[in-house]
């Protein structure tokens, strides 16, 4: 199991969502977080911003559906056609052990 | 050391809190998430609602029928040691098990360092 971390748009959130959802991936946590990137944040005139509102999708997956969530959010979390600065990242990190809580089973 | 990340429902924070202080594990992160599960949450119910008046339909109504349709959760991070891991999801499991699909998950996810940050010390006890 690999634990999926997307920090994406905060307007990208909807699509995003609905595509998982349609290609079979329903479970996802969201979260607001602030942060910035290489870019240092974002200049605005005179003003630096570098705490810019993002929202932080977790999703833990199989092994296999790695690369699929990892296509469908890189495909619709993107601005334009070639992207852009700011529309986020996607980390991905092992899994040892999952539990649902509701049946005390082991897995997914 | 390894981190437990547990996601529960809103109104087992406290009992669940309470529980891990008498097992012995008191440290814990908690943080405000939205999120959904394998399940499809019934919005029928809720829907007949905002279809007889009861709620106006804008903005609540339009949320309801358009937006993500997302449950509010709550997510546990605690990082404790190897030994303790069995403890922590056992204790989680007991008090947040009501049988009911929504009860959450719990996920175990390796830790490979730590550091305190009032003295630098790297230990495997500074959980």
């Amino acid at each position: 199991m690999l634990l999926v971390r997307a920090i994406i748009r905060p307007e990208k959130v909807g699509v995003v969502l609905s595509e998982l959802l349609s290609a079979g991936f329903p479970a996802v946590t969201k979260m607001d977080v602030y942060g910035r990137g290489k870019q240092k944040g974002v200049k605005v005139g005179e003003v630096f911003y570098d705490e810019i509102p993002k929202e932080m999708l977790l999703m833990v997956v199989e092994d296999k559906d790695k690369d699929d969530v990892a296509k469908i959010i890189m495909k619709y979390a993107r601005t334009g056609e070639n992207g852009n600065f700011g529309d986020g990242r996607i980390f991905v990190s092992p899994v040892e052990e999952a539990y649902t809580i509701s049946t005390k089973k082991k897995g997914l | 050391m390894k981190e437990v990340m547990a996601i529960i429902r809103q109104n087992k924070v406290n009992v669940t809190k309470e529980a891990l202080a008498q097992a012995g594990v008191p440290a814990f992160t908690c943080r405000k998430v939205l999120g959904r599960g394998k399940k499809l949450i019934d919005m029928t119910l809720l829907r007949s609602i905002v279809d007889s008046g009861e709620i106006p339909a804008t903005p609540t109504g339009e949320y309801l029928s358009e937006a993500q349709r997302l449950i509010s959760k709550r997510v546990f991070t605690m990082i404790v040691n190897d030994g303790d891991v069995d403890k922590v999801v056992n204790t989680i499991m007991d008090v947040n098990s009501t049988g009911n699909p929504g009860d959450g998950k719990i996920f175990i996810l390796p830790i490979n360092e730590s550091y305190r940050v009032r003295n630098g010390e790297t230990t495997t006890e500074a959980y």
